[in-house]
């Protein structure tokens, strides 16, 4: 069983190799949009200052809460996409039939599938995640919570753009609401879930999972409490599984299609 | 041995419908209709360890679904497939291990890779040790001489090279059966020659059967030594190629080229196709009327040229997929 794992590991990895290989072949490109993607984000650190020069205290967070928000925001957006970035292309794979080539080879298909490609410009939302935690709010501690709650958060991204991706397995054009979920939850990862109240606030924890994702893991880096740890941990599992769950009964009606395409 | 068994074997899709302009669009959101498509119905076969089989039929008439539940693609609605004895919808990681596919229309080499590190991954894949994928790849790149481009980005490769490398990397984990779908589409007629010779000498030296789906009848008539035909999701012929073309070939073409005012024979058994000047083309049908019979209702002397030849396979292919099999005789 060790083997299998590690051998399913070993073309995960060589994948997620493969994929940034093909992005560094234009090497300006390469560098200019991890860069450009960092200074994109940085642009919003302006934003906030100005409000909070307004403002002490917003949704009950300080600047240095928000920067974290943001970085964390940022960095579990960004490893998603850099090792998972298919995942946000399921519908097209499902509809055109390209998920052929991925069923014919001995390996866990999901996992073929979520490591295929990968977003260059999601190095620099990764890299400047890590910087705002590093300038705003550093501690050895949150250091290491920080780096737990971009794993857990990439997992939440991927398993919700997942679960979105798997209803094109039922529903024909289910791709429009889908993108639709997935980039709300990117949006309101980037506000103090402070100024969210009463059926937003619902929303954001049981329907859209951004409250596991951001939200809590934010809240335990300002006032760590073992147990949220472990309703985060916890929820990031459940909803993994039942992701998977719902991506291999999808599998099941996959119809594949005739069209003619190509690996780039 | 059997390696593919094929048992009443079905699928059907569910499409949907809509009725024509906005009024059907509109009308289809409030009570969507579908309806059932019978892609593959109760198709039955068996395919031998080593034989090289052509499984044809026209666009939409099932082949490629076939295939699909062949490896594990798609799930059948219903019969039973077997693949060296493994289910491909219960087990399909474990059947990928022994079979190998090329689909034509589809590339599964990565383009900015060089073939050389394509076949490193698809020997990781395939779980190959370092050892033995390097061993694999140099025997493979003798056999299919890619000595020349295998450190080429694929993406730099031309068509043939790049149908080369498919092949090589289907190949890498030494596969028992290899199903080709459309092989040499978009291929020259040289390179078309040289991977149909790549394929006959990997059936015979590494003894892999072949269950190839092309329209190309070259492929057919060069490669395979039995077909398959299958239309509207129903098998309509299952037979070697030597029967297929001695025995349903009973038409010859006969083109004559004559003296101006020559007269023509006219007799039954013998039709005139065209007759232009001094060419003229006539069918006979040689279960009426034998070969030589018919050549005495020729008049020798006004006869300048001749040639006999026989009803191309394309178009007995054509005449089956119109009948569906059942009017066999009359070819």
């Amino acid at each position: 069983m060790s083997m299998v794992v590690k051998n399913e590991l070993r073309v995960c990895l060589l994948s997620v190799k493969y994929n940034i290989m093909r992005e560094m072949l234009n090497k300006v490109t390469f560098l200019t949009n991890i860069l450009f993607m960092a200074l994109n984000n940085a642009t919003f650190i302006v934003q906030w200052v100005i409000l909070f020069s307004l403002r002490e205290d917003i949704g009950g967070y300080a600047i240095q809460d928000v920067m974290l928000l943001w970085g964390l925001a940022a960095s579990a957006f960004g490893l998603s996409h850099i090792l998972f970035a298919r995942v946000f292309s399921l519908p097209e794979l499902i509809i055109n039939g390209k998920l052929d080539a991925y069923l014919v080879l001995p390996k866990n298909v999901l996992l073929s599938v979520l490591t295929s490609a990968t977003s260059t410009s999601a190095i620099g939302d990764f890299l400047y995640g890590l910087i705002i935690l590093c300038v705003f709010s550093f501690s050895i501690g949150k250091f290491f919570l920080f780096l737990l709650f971009s794993i857990t958060g990439a997992v939440i991204y991927t398993a919700f753009a997942l679960l979105m991706g798997s209803l094109s397995f039922w529903f024909v054009r289910s791709e429009l609401f889908g993108s639709h979920m997935v980039s709300s939850m990117i949006s309101f990862g980037t506000y103090p879930d402070g100024i969210f109240k009463g059926m937003v606030k619902f929303l954001l924890y049981l329907v859209i999972p951004i409250g596991m994702a951001i939200y809590q893991p934010v809240h335990i880096m300002i006032s760590f409490d073992a147990g949220k740890l472990l309703v985060v941990l916890g929820y990031t599992f459940l909803l993994s599984a039942a992701a998977v769950f719902v991506f291999y009964r999808g599998l099941r009606r996959y119809s594949s299609s005739s069209l003619m395409g190509a690996k780039v | 041995m059997n390696v593919i068994e094929a048992e009443n074997l079905s699928k059907t899709f569910r499409v949907k419908q809509k009725e024509k302009g906005m009024k059907g669009s509109l009308k289809a959101i409030l009570h969507p209709r579908t309806e059932s498509v019978q892609a593959v119905d109760r198709i039955s076969f068996t395919v031998k360890e080593g034989e090289m089989l052509a499984f044809i039929g026209p666009n939409g008439a099932g082949k490629s679904t076939t295939i699909k539940m062949l490896t594990g693609i798609l799930y059948p609605d219903g019969g039973a497939v077997e693949v060296l004895g493994i289910n491909p919808a219960k087990r399909r990681k474990q059947l990928a291990y022994k079979i190998g596919t090329v689909f034509g229309q589809k590339e599964q080499l990565w383009t900015h890779l060089t073939p050389y590190d394509n076949f490193r991954f698809f020997g990781a894949i395939y779980d190959l040790s370092d050892k033995e994928a390097e061993t694999r790849i140099q025997e493979l790149s003798d056999i299919f001489e890619l000595d020349a481009f295998i450190n080429t980005p694929v993406r730099n490769l031309s068509l043939g090279q790049r149908i080369r490398c498919e092949l090589v990397a289907s190949l890498i984990h030494k596969p028992q059966v290899l199903f080709l779908d459309e092989p040499t589409i978009g291929l020259d007629p040289v390179v078309k020659e040289n991977i149909r010779s790549l394929i006959k000498q990997m059936n015979r030296e590494l003894h892999t059967t072949i269950f190839l789906t092309s329209h190309d009848i070259g492929d057919i008539e060069k490669l395979c030594k039995r077909i398959i035909i299958v239309n509207n999701g129903r098998l309509v012929l299952d037979d070697s190629m030597e029967h297929l073309k001695y025995h349903y070939l009973n038409k010859k073409i006969v083109e004559l080229k004559l003296q101006e005012d020559a007269p023509l024979p006219s007799t039954e058994g013998i039709t005139i196709l065209k007759r232009k000047g001094s060419h003229a083309k006539l069918e006979i049908d040689t279960s009426v009327i034998k070969i030589n019979d018919a050549l005495h209702h020729i008049d020798a002397e006004h006869v300048e040229d001749i040639n006999i030849s026989n009803i191309p396979l394309e178009n007995i292919i054509m005449e089956i997929y119109k009948s569906e099999g059942r009017e066999l005789a009359v070819l």
